[in-house]
């Protein structure tokens, strides 16, 4: 089968890769029909998180058709549309029963790396490099899933593939983001990044209660589509100073939430800047937390960070005296896809949210290589390349 | 030509004591992570934490296939009478030798084995309830020959048997929990035979000890 396939450091190439094979009872074949990009992946291809090795096929946001099931699978059957979370969850641990999937025990073969680097390790992700696992990812025609009964589930009819695509990642990431946030009607939430985690999460914000929304990033194209699809207020930080800006918009209090959901490739302006550029550059500090630094300086006293962008190891000048002076509770983590999905679908069915404007440039897998860079680039208005293997 | 001669001698005198606390440091650091020494034997104790109430537990131990499964790739095991049960296990060093322990129910929940035939070892295995309904904690103690010399060449080459406690743990609380140990080996790449042994021996290096 064809597969899109890490070559080196920003190197990405389409290569003929022998098919993947039901291995354990739980395990389910999904012939892939819509793939995602993600900005997380970017932290891969450029190197940020290095355990990635030489063949290794990326892809960890997909949908597709379930062609092969194990014979421990019990809730799907050949032939069923599927969203299949990133999260890799065994289901039977303390952390799957209490739904806090993403910290699965039992999902990640190869902990060593991890527990090294965070005293614990978190669970696999498919597609996700050899800290999360080593699992074949799917930009690929197919991809097996383990613990399919856990990990996919059935896809509503009439939502689009290019949609539904989104609630594998990028939509219950953003709910979780929100969900953080303990929002209880009326409140001010300011988001961090405008791609398609960061405009989940506005959304999932707007339905949980929040009375209005601001959204920071620094690009036109994102931000207007953030206004134009959901309705939130805006503020480009290349042309603004934020926490000003912020401070002004809600009468001197700030934000009662921020939501961090840019990563540790975070672009912001100015020296402090130049200075985390240099510092990552040089691999003296593994993330550049220039938003999440912006976010616990804006937050109102006793608020709460949110923080969902991906980030892997040590950073430099954190306000963690800010963070206690204000006594704000800081929150963060993978999402738990598990829990939220079914809920998810629910709401896709009924229009609620609708994720699919995400995917303005949906590509054949064979384009993946200049899709990523279009992503990466931020060309042409890029919300998310979604790739269609079949 | 005194300045200079001063420079030297206290950056001399400088380097030293930096040489002399960073050793220090070092040495520390090593004891700190050394096993505990009683009568000549290193004493390692590991834990591992099940979600399970500990008769599930006990029922793992008492269901054949599925202990082989987690003994799998390492070693057989033969029951003699309710209360003795027999293990043979490839040297774990590589010498293509085997060993043979004994293993002794003790009590309920308590084993004890011993290596007859082979590198002399020996340990017991206690079943605890966890805090907070958490489930059952197994708790390994393992007893075994070495020096600070073969048990840094066993963790760099992962044939440590501390490692290896660590390893069984990780697969018999996979087992319960979830009735596999995942593995993602020979999962499709686009690699060459040659780049995909190289990979292995890094997964194997990022499996070897690691801790649920």
């Amino acid at each position: 089968m064809r597969a899109l396939c890490w070559e080196g450091v920003g190197k990405l190439k389409v290569r003929d890769v022998p098919e993947p094979t039901v291995r354990a009872d739980g395990d389910i074949i999904v012939k892939v029909r819509a793939s995602s990009v993600c900005g997380s992946d970017l932290h891969l291809i450029n190197g940020f998180l290095p355990a990635m090795r030489e063949g290794d096929i990326l892809g960890h946001e997909f949908m597709g058709e379930v062609v092969e099931t194990g014979p421990g699978v019990r809730r799907l059957a050949v032939g069923d549309r599927v969203v299949v979370g990133s999260v890799v969850a065994c289901g039977g641990c303390w952390y799957c029963r209490t739904e806090q999937y993403s910290l699965c025990d039992n999902s990640n073969p190869q902990p060593v790396f991890t527990e090294k680097l965070w005293g614990h390790s978190p669970a696999g992700i498919i597609g996700y490099s050899h800290a999360a696992g080593g699992y074949s990812g799917s930009h690929a025609e197919y991809v097996r899933v383990p613990f399919g009964d856990i990990g996919a589930f059935k896809v509503p009819d009439g939502v689009p593939d290019d949609s539904v695509v989104f609630a594998s990642d990028a939509l219950p990431t953003g709910w979780m983001a929100a969900d953080f946030c303990g929002l209880t009607g009326g409140e001010v939430v300011a988001v961090w990044g405008a791609g398609g985690v960061g405009q989940m999460a506005a959304r999932a914000a707007q339905l949980l209660g929040a009375e209005r929304v601001i959204m920071v990033d620094r690009l036109p194209q994102r931000l207007a589509a953030a206004a134009n699809r959901l309705g939130v207020e805006t503020i480009n930080y290349a042309e603004t100073d934020v926490l000003e800006a912020l401070r002004e918009m809600t009468a001197g209090r700030g934000p009662d939430a921020c939501i961090e959901a840019v990563g540790m490739e975070a672009h912001d302006v100015g020296p402090a800047y130049a200075y985390d550029r240099v510092k990552q550059a040089t691999r003296s500090q593994l993330d550049r937390p220039t938003s999440v630094r912006q976010a616990i300086m804006a937050a109102r006293k006793g608020g709460t960070v949110s923080i969902v962008g991906v980030y892997a190891g040590f950073v430099d000048k954190f306000p963690l005296g800010a963070a206690m002076n204000k006594a704000l509770v800081l929150r963060m983590g993978q999402m738990h896809a598990q829990r939220y999905i079914p809920m998810l679908l629910d709401r896709l069915a009924t229009g609620e949210i609708d994720p699919g404007y995400l995917a303005t440039h949906p590509m054949s897998l064979e384009q993946g290589a200049r899709g990523y860079e279009i992503f990466e680039k931020k060309q042409d208005g890029c919300l998310r390349t979604v790739l269609h293997p079949a | 030509m005194m300045g200079s001669n001063g420079g030297r001698w206290a950056l001399l005198g400088a380097a030293t004591v930096t040489a002399v606390g960073v050793g220090r440091a070092v040495a520390r650091r090593r004891r700190r992570h050394q096993p505990d020494e009683q009568d000549g034997w290193y004493v390692v104790r590991r834990g591992v934490t099940v979600d399970r109430p500990i008769e599930a537990v006990i029922g793992f131990w008492t269901d054949r296939e599925r202990l082989d499964r987690a003994l799998a790739e390492w070693a057989t095991l033969e029951q003699i009478d309710d209360e003795h049960w027999r293990c043979v296990a490839p040297d774990t060093s590589g010498a293509g030798t085997e060993w043979r322990a004994e293993l002794t129910v003790t009590g309920p929940g308590r084993l004890s084995w011993r290596v007859t035939d082979g590198p002399e070892q020996q340990g017991t295995v206690a079943l605890v309830p966890a805090p907070q309904g958490r489930g059952t904690e197994i708790r390994a103690e393992l007893r075994y020959r070495s020096g600070p010399v073969r048990r840094a060449l066993g963790l760099a080459g992962g044939h440590e048997p501390d490692l290896r406690l660590r390893d069984t743990l990780r697969r018999v609380k996979s087992l319960i929990e979830c009735g596999q140990v995942i593995d993602t080996r020979h999962d499709p790449s686009g690699r060459s035979r040659a780049q995909e042994r190289v990979t292995d021996k890094m997964r194997e290096r990022l499996s070897t000890g690691g801790r649920a």
